[in-house]
């Protein structure tokens, strides 16, 4: 899956599933809206990425190639088996801060609509992002055929 | 994939939110329903839900990721409302008849509430279409 021609296209494939996984555990939110006892979750980012920052060798790292800048040995090698989580699954935490009614539901109807949008925003960036990287290739495939033919 | 889940749990919650909308619509239509089928007059019903879980529930990216189900409709156990009526002929010895222990403005918050969590599902289910066909474009 890795190689030259690849480029940063396996990140963006990491980023859309990670971003569509995301978006599911927003709708399960949504969806026990009035569900008693049901405790609102979201993926914890910020302790995956403290967590990635610490264990540069772990399985969160991007994957080596030639266009990927990197200034630590540590960050060209391939992912491996550590304490770095295996699946973004494990970073999936109940929600803190928000209101608990009566019936034990701790879920924000419109925080989680607002984080759905957001997150949404995020995917369609990434779909861009290795769309234009896709047309790069393209490019450097056809040279300057490309902005005159159709495969563009 | 995981979009196609967010369909088939936004849809699990509009099949929810449908049926609460169907107990109130029950409820209302049934405000004065001294008696029922069974003859006794008529409780208010609620729907209850419950998450469910896409693995055995223990840990938090597995509870209610395979949506929401109602778990069942409990009866209003309220205390009915005596109304004096002695020309009713459901009315007893003293005259007073038993009436449905309906809330109407319990009710009508209900309706709200079921209106704008379906609503919600509705808009989740959007996004993921609109981030699946956006996906095909890349």
């Amino acid at each position: 899956m890795v190689g030259p021609v690849d480029m940063g296209l396996d990140f963006y494939r990491q980023v859309l599933n990670l971003r569509a996984y995301r978006q599911q555990i927003l709708a399960a939110d949504i969806a026990n809206a009035s569900t008693p006892g049901f405790k609102a979750v979201d993926l914890d980012f910020k302790s995956a990425l403290a967590a990635a920052v610490a264990a540069p060798s772990g399985g969160a790292t991007p994957p080596p190639g030639p266009l990927w800048l990197v200034d630590s040995a540590a960050h060209m090698t391939p992912a491996s088996a550590s304490s770095a989580p295996a699946s973004a699954a494990a970073w999936v935490k109940y929600q803190a801060g928000t209101e608990v009614t009566l019936d034990g539901n701790s879920v924000d109807l419109n925080q989680e609509k607002v984080k759905a949008a957001e997150n949404a925003v995020d995917y369609e960036a990434a779909a861009t992002f290795a769309t234009q990287t896709l047309k790069l290739l393209t490019t450097a495939v056809n040279g300057s055929q490309s902005s005159s033919s159709s495969g563009g | 994939m995981s979009l196609f889940t967010v369909f088939a749990i936004s849809g699990s919650g509009m099949a929810a939110e449908s049926e609460r909308l169907s107990a109130v619509a029950s409820n209302l239509a049934n405000a004065n329903s001294a008696t029922s089928s069974a003859g006794q007059p008529y409780r208010a019903r609620e729907v209850v839900f419950r998450a469910v879980s896409a693995g055995d529930g223990a840990d938090p990216s597995s509870v209610g990721m395979a949506g929401v189900e109602v778990a069942g409709v409990v009866e209003s156990n309220e205390s009915l409302h005596s109304v004096y009526d002695p020309s009713n002929p459901l009315a007893g010895e003293d005259g007073y008849i038993q009436m449905p222990n309906v809330n109407p403005v319990d009710e009508m918050v209900n309706m709200i509430s079921a209106q704008q969590d379906y609503e919600a599902n509705l808009e989740a289910f959007n996004v993921a279409k609109t981030l699946a066909a956006r996906t095909l474009q890349i």
